[in-house]
């Protein structure tokens, strides 16, 4: 079996490539992705392969490359919207969340929405207020919608490789700080990650991580530095997230940090904390804590005080290591 | 099928409609319906342009098109099913009345949120065209549409795209209480202008002169695969909805019956054309009306859809969130 050492923007390339190679029903559109190969490059070289009408250079609108993507898919076709950063996706919202969501169920399983809509997400590029944010929270909160987001270049690829297989609308988040950060042996053949299984990661007995994209390499860093006894859960897939990888390991340690950029209140942590909560409060020996982006804007100069990290992680691990 | 058939056919469909639309507005108030958008005073600019469409073109209408949908096939046991969302519903009790949807006949499934089925009526003709072949869509919406963003990206991707898309306004001239004068300080088919499309502005009441300017436009969407803007003008001679009491903020311009009624208009030139005699008009809408009248009854007795379907067809196949939580109800 051969393998390439990749960085995720070179696994989600090669991933498209791979299947427009082998179905010519899938489209990729939005702002920049053709001839420039996409503000991160993650379309590189596909228009000059496969034409501008399949890697298809839109106008500047939102909602309308999410729109027309969702009639794309009504009519047989498997679109691939990209929206250049996430923070710009808030006029797509209403097609998103009114048309793609809730097609299915609105028309009684008679239309469905094959999309994989592809958006970096999250900061680490200095990119202040409109180029940094993590909106995971808004997609999982709308039922009909599938949320992933994958950490490191071989997830990437599986992750991207189920996603093209749904017959539901996906929201797939990069983290754009991972880009190019990290590298991973990727397989070059097919392969596909489930959607709504986390991988274990790091594997320990005395506390639970739960984490997911952009965070996940800076919690392993962490644990593997100071010699923590911990499970470390990626969950891979947001939304729906993998309730059983999460109580097992619970189960086992009793305590509990998760960890994710997105602004605390109301992300989801919250959701997962109220989760175990509820199923496995026998178990708990310490509060459930959550190290997360403050409720605050995403600030342009001081976004390392933004981003959890080590030291905010560890300050997390000595107050669970309180409790006995 | 000759001009004759073609034009009592059309005839029919507005006499259906009509019935249907009364019918239903009546019961709502008997309190056996719960709401309806009633489509009185737009049966002839929306059956004039049903006449010109192939079976195979794919409509992304908006929720005011029960003549449409009559007149393309759809059965009005189907729409009645969905205003009373009965256990025979397609979309199995889920929208308000009135968001009909039926893949058979190449109608979507309709959004409350409006103008928002533009952008994907551009995807469904970049496929068309895509995959080559002659078909086209055609969107529907109304005056009130055309102020939002979604009327904006659809009608320049249409454009910039060359789209085989008909833009089918029905100007009805009110968007709930506000007056299409308050709405746009242009009329709506010069917008198309500054799309770089072609538009045109037709006498929306006039079921004739609306299949004659349909079929050229349609001809020529088909055969250049190009975008077109229709506003056909009308009136909203009914409520917004039956929510809605219009007394409050308008005189009626045109009543239910009267002579600039698209339905008289029709029933003149049927009989100028001898396509139908005034007995056999009398005889077509007393038809309607049983025939409406029998369909009600019937649907009005099939029960709710069972509560399971609720938990279906949110996605392809249920997650384990979704099961737990209908467990925890059902």
């Amino acid at each position: 079996m051969s393998s390439k050492q990749l960085n995720m923007v070179q696994a989600i390339n090669s991933t498209l490539d791979m299947h427009m190679k082998e179905d010519d029903s899938i489209i990729l559109l939005g702002e920049d992705i053709g001839k420039d190969g996409g503000v991160f490059r993650v379309t590189e070289g596909l228009q000059a392969k496969y034409g501008s009408d399949r890697v298809i250079d839109t106008p500047l609108v939102e909602l309308g490359i999410v729109g027309m993507a969702i009639g794309m898919a009504l009519s047989g076709l498997k679109p691939v919207p990209e929206i250049q950063f996430q923070d710009f996706i808030f006029t797509a919202f209403d097609q998103i969340v009114n048309q793609a969501a809730k097609m299915r169920y609105r028309s009684g399983g008679e239309y469905n929405v094959p999309m994989v809509l592809r958006t970096p997400y999250g900061g680490g590029i200095r990119g202040g207020l409109y180029h940094s944010q993590s909106g995971e929270a808004y997609f999982a909160h709308t039922a009909g919608l599938t949320v992933l987001s994958p950490s490191n270049p071989y997830d990437a690829k599986g992750l991207l490789t189920s996603a093209m297989k749904s017959k539901d609308p996906i929201i797939f988040l990069e983290p754009k700080r991972l880009y190019r950060s990290i590298k991973s042996d990727v397989p070059d053949e097919k392969y596909s990650i489930p959607i709504g299984k986390a991988a274990l990661v790091h594997e320990g007995s005395k506390m639970t991580f739960v984490t997911y994209g952009s965070m996940v390499p800076t919690v392993v860093n962490t644990v593997t530095k100071h010699s923590i006894d911990a499970d470390v859960i990626d969950l891979r897939t947001i939304m729906p997230y993998d309730g059983e990888t999460i109580l097992n390991s619970v189960k086992k340690t009793g305590k509990v940090i998760i960890v994710h950029e997105a602004p605390r209140t109301l992300g989801m942590g919250a959701e997962i904390s109220a989760f175990i909560g509820e199923r496995a409060v026998d178990y708990l020996m310490a509060p459930i804590l959550r190290v997360c982006g403050p409720d605050i804007p995403f600030p342009y100069k001081l976004e390392e005080y933004y981003m959890p990290n080590e030291g905010r992680i560890l300050k997390a691990i000595n107050r669970v290591q309180e409790f006995r | 099928m000759d001009e004759k058939e073609m034009f009592v056919k059309a005839y029919k469909a507005m006499a259906l409609s009509r019935a249907l639309d009364r019918k239903i507005v009546m019961a709502q108030r008997q309190g056996r319906v719960g709401f309806y958008t009633p489509t009185i005073g737009q049966e002839a600019l929306q059956i004039g342009l049903s006449m010109a469409l192939e079976k195979e073109d794919i409509v992304y209408q908006y929720y005011r098109d029960v003549p449409f949908m009559l007149h393309r096939g759809v059965p009005p046991e189907t729409i009645i099913d969905q205003i009373m969302g009965n256990s025979s519903d397609i979309e199995k009790g889920r929208q308000m009345p009135s968001h009909f949807s039926s893949k058979k006949h190449n109608f979507m499934s309709i959004q409350s949120p409006v103008a928002t089925n533009l952008p994907p009526a551009t995807g469904a003709a970049y496929a068309i065209k895509y995959r080559k072949k002659n078909d086209i869509v055609v969107t529907t919406f109304g005056d009130g549409s055309t102020s939002t963003p979604d009327f904006h990206a659809a009608m320049n991707l249409a454009a910039v795209f060359d789209l085989p898309v008909v833009f089918l306004c029905e100007n009805n001239k009110w968007a709930i209480s506000l007056p299409v004068e308050k709405q746009t300080k242009v009329e709506i088919w010069k917008k198309a202008d500054a799309y770089g499309m072609r538009g045109l502005k037709v006498d929306g009441n006039d079921l004739f002169t609306m299949y004659e300017t349909s079929k050229k436009e349609v001809e020529r969407v088909r055969k250049e695969k190009k975008p077109v803007l229709i506003e056909a003008v009308s009136y909203r001679i009914g409520p917004h909805s039956t929510s809605d009491d219009p007394n409050k903020y308008r005189t009626a311009e045109i009543t239910d019956g009267s002579e600039k009624d698209p339905i008289t208009i029709a029933e003149k030139k049927m009989i100028e054309h001898n396509y139908l005699t005034a007995e056999e008009i009398e005889k077509i809408k007393s038809d309607a009306k049983e025939n409406i009248e029998k369909i009600f009854e019937e649907r009005e007795k099939l029960p709710p859809p069972s509560p399971d379907t609720m938990f279906t067809d949110i996605y392809e196949k249920n997650n384990w969130i979704i099961d737990e939580e209908k467990e925890e109800i059902l």
